[in-house]
């Protein structure tokens, strides 16, 4: 049984069913088949090491160095490694028609904090085709598909100790379904949509991880939040609202000006727009504070000097989209702010994606520790497929030599059933308020500069805030294909999220990465670095901070010669091009 | 309150499944609104219970097609001033499929189509080492570029006359896909392709109304791509490759 059609479910479906043609496969989804998730909206591309002159050292690096010495090593070594072989795979065996240079030879593109061109994309809509090809090659699999079906709890034996299956909605019907696995992969991607601004798929709600902490399955670095730079900002009640306008704008020498028409970038870096995301998004999220903002509430980006032929030429798809919501990016300003785009952290796992709990596996944004405390653009797709094709075969061996159907704990599905009906048996009540109040304290409290009484505060709202859902309803409306009713259960899940979120980045006193404490900005001896691990307890959760462990490099070492995390100062203007 | 944000638009929404109707309900016109904000308004702030789909908000992932106005479109990325008459809309599922529920259509057969045109790629027999050689500007892979972007949303499907005549008939978006395999040097079964669709349901059942071309909002031309393929079928058939 396999959650999520991504990039990591659907790889894992064809691994899985590779590796053992026996098995019965299903794959699950909240929507349909490989029309929700993230894959599919990757505009950039995918890491991988295999131009002359690049080197697996070479992209390890740039990923430790990136992850700001915190990624788990083992990890982040199978990606790079990992990451080779599946490139292959999609281009020759999946079908992905990626870009060539000229003679014909496989392009590959320059990304922000790497230190070789090493993202191998199809134009600005790479996700597209990686996700189409992988979704054919499903469809021809017969795998077996539950669309529409939305999983809610991932249920125990009575003994607690293994996975016996998952409950799920059909969405259609409004109807409970619990399905018993021998194995069950946790694909359904991370997604901070908790915040006012986000850009990831509106289905995703951080359900992996919210079934996860209620399973007392152990998390880790859920601090570790990235904020793009430049989201757009459409209008307060519009879904573009958020989405990414892609990196490359800067990169080709974009400018940012605040309310007052002024360019700011230069006073908080050097590199001035071409520094990196976090550096950026911090800078952007300062004039905001200090009220140096656009009508909307952000700060502009500006193309115009570059010339408006140049950039619709090259920013094809960014000016479109633009330009369907009314704003002209190649030649006037476009308003941007940060906007909440990835979870490094998530669920602890091994290698093959076995976890704490037999016969659970998980891959791609619902797992932690491959990145670290920030990830490089193009890393996010290497993950999941690299990640998802290793869980498929390690699960399907699994559930062929060890995995038998497990009795399932009933009081648990019971008390799954309860917790998601609750609404029915409530007044109907208006959750968009609520809605309104996550988004809010979230952006605010443990966004892009969080400090000790924010925190503090932000956790005794989110905990306010879960009792106001719990007691706000729908009322008498009907279960079947109910998008409200859906949408509850979202914000269910974003609040038990955030609030892991908020705990841990608490427990964080240092800056790292994409975590920023104005009462701790600096960031601690990279030697010293540990990694949170958080853990739902009851309705407690625990968190340790554990030592990294350098099993491959120690700080102050690297396996490369010249500077890893940078492009060569010769090509630094190259830094900053289109991300996912 | 500004007079431009108290101005309301007049949306008729169909509810209910094959049989159903439309119930009109009014929406504060803003600027910057998609026909997918005026879709979520509806279900956010005044009926709870309506049924629609959509996922990535951007145009990426073809979730969120409705008949907007009677034609065929992409909601997330259709502005509600582009659109409107008068300050009317009219909001309906997707032509040519089921109807699951109010604006949501079932696709299970659109997709049912796309696997019997064979659309997948074929790993050669022999697989190369690395990667192929395979130039942008040969004219097979501008061919496959041509057509390759689509998001499989439905809109050519639900604006093809032939499929409402002929509910086999594969339609544009499986046969788009179908050209671009053909045109793809590194497959394995390029004639397999043209197999699958070489049948009365397949390309030559097309009869170029072109409106596949004309509403896909991706800018795609299946019209040009199921004409390649219809001369493809006949040259094969004259070499006796089919």
């Amino acid at each position: 049984m396999i959650l999520g059609s991504g990039g990591a479910g659907l790889f894992a479906a064809l691994h899985a069913r590779r590796a053992r043609p026996d098995l019965g496969i299903t794959i699950a989804v909240k929507g349909l088949i490989g029309k929700t998730g993230c894959t599919r909206m990757v505009q950039g591309g995918y890491n991988v090491a295999i131009a002359e002159g690049d080197s697996v050292e070479r992209h390890f690096m740039d990923t430790i160095v990136g992850g700001a010495w915190l990624p788990r090593q083992d990890l982040a070594w199978k990606l790079v490694t990992g990451a080779k072989e599946r490139v292959v795979e999609l281009e020759n065996e999946i079908g992905c028609f990626f870009d060539r240079n000229p003679d014909g030879t496989m392009h590959q593109k320059a990304f922000a904090g790497q230190s070789f061109d090493r993202t191998v994309h199809k134009g600005d809509l790479t996700g597209i085709e990686i996700i189409n090809r992988l979704m054919e090659q499903v469809l021809a699999a017969d795998i077996g598909r539950l669309e529409d079906h939305r999983a809610i709890a991932l249920i125990k034996t009575a003994q607690g100790d293994a996975l016996a299956g998952v409950l799920m909605i059909d969405m259609r019907s409004g109807d409970f379904v619990f399905v018993e696995a021998k194995a069950v992969l946790l694909a359904t991607g991370g997604g901070p949509t908790m915040y006012r601004y986000h850009t990831p798929s509106g289905d995703k709600s951080c359900d992996g991880l919210a079934m996860a902490l209620r399973a007392g399955i152990e998390l880790r670095d859920m601090e570790m939040v990235q904020f793009h730079p430049t989201g757009l900002l459409a209008g307060p009640e519009t879904r573009m609202t958020g989405t990414v306008l892609e990196e490359g704008l800067r990169g080709a020498g974009g400018r940012l000006l605040g309310g007052d028409g002024k360019r700011f970038m230069a006073g908080y870096s050097p590199a001035a727009e071409r520094a990196t995301r976090d550096i950026v998004s911090r800078a952007i999220y300062q004039e905001m504070r200090e009220g140096n903002t656009t009508p909307g509430g952000g700060v502009y980006i500006d193309m115009s000097h570059l010339g408006a032929d140049r950039v619709r030429a090259e920013f094809k798809g960014m000016v479109e989209r633009c330009a369907d919501c009314g704003f002209d990016l190649a030649g006037g300003r476009v308003e941007v702010v940060p906007t909440a785009h990835y979870l490094m952290g998530g669920v602890c796992f091994e290698a093959d994606g076995s976890t704490g709990l037999p016969g659970l596996f998980a891959a791609g944004e619902d797992t932690g520790g491959v990145h670290g405390a920030n990830r490089l653009g193009g890393n996010g797709v290497a993950n999941s497929t690299v990640y998802g094709g290793l869980a498929g075969v390690a699960m399907a061996s699994w559930a062929a030599n060890e995995g038998g159907f497990r009795d399932a704990d009933g009081v648990a599905i019971d008390e799954a059933v309860g917790r998601a009906r609750r609404p029915f048996s409530r007044p109907a009540g208006d959750i968009n308020h609520l809605r309104q109040r996550l988004y809010d304290l979230m952006w605010e409290d443990v966004g892009i500069i969080r400090d000790r009484n924010r925190l503090r505060r932000a956790i005794a709202a989110l905990d306010e805030l879960g009792g106001a859902l719990a007691g706000t309803g729908l009322g008498g409306q009907a279960p079947a294909f109910n998008l409200t009713w859906q949408d509850w259960l979202d914000l269910d899940s974003l609040i038990t999220v955030g609030k892991a979120i908020a705990a841990t980045a608490l427990a964080r006193a240092e800056s790292r990465g994409a975590h920023f404490r104005e009462d701790f900005p600096e960031t601690g001896d990279h030697a010293q670095a540990r990694y949170s691990v958080t853990r739902m307890r009851g309705k407690n959760l625990d968190i340790a901070m554990e030592a990294v462990d350098f099993s491959i490099v120690k700080p102050g070492e690297s396996l490369i010669e010249d500077d890893a995390g940078a492009p060569p100062a010769s090509r630094s203007g190259t830094e900053g091009r289109p991300e996912s | 309150m500004s007079e431009a944000t108290m101005r309301e638009l007049e949306v008729a929404v169909w509810r209910g499944g094959d049989s159903g109707g439309f119930v009109t309900y009014r929406v504060p016109e803003r600027a910057d609104q998609t026909v997918l904000d005026v879709v979520t308004f509806i279900q956010r702030r005044i009926d709870p219970t309506l049924a629609y789909r959509y996922s990535c908000r951007v145009g990426m992932c073809g979730s969120c097609a409705m008949t907007v106005n009677g034609r065929p479109r992409w909601t997330c990325r259709t502005h509600v001033a582009t659109v409107a008459k008068g300050g009317r809309l009219s909001l309906a599922p997707l032509a040519n499929m089921p109807v699951i529920r109010d604006l949501v259509a079932d696709m299970t057969e659109f997709f049912d189509k796309w696997r019997r045109a064979k659309g997948r790629f074929v790993p050669a027999k022999e697989s190369p080492k690395g990667f192929a050689r395979v130039p942008p500007a040969d004219p097979k892979r501008r061919a496959a570029d041509a057509g390759i972007e689509c998001i499989n949303c439905g809109i050519c499907y639900a604006a093809c006359d032939v499929v409402r005549w002929n509910p086999d008939y594969l339609g544009p978006a499986a046969l788009n896909r179908a050209w671009t395999l053909y045109n793809d040097v590194r497959d394995g079964d390029r004639l397999g392709h043209l197999l699958a669709v070489a049948g009365d349901a397949g390309c030559h059942a097309c009869h170029s109304h072109q409106n596949c071309m004309e509403f896909c909002p991706k800018g795609l031309n299946p019209t040009a791509s199921i004409a390649g393929l219809k001369r493809a079928v006949a040259g094969a058939y004259l070499k006796g490759e089919l």
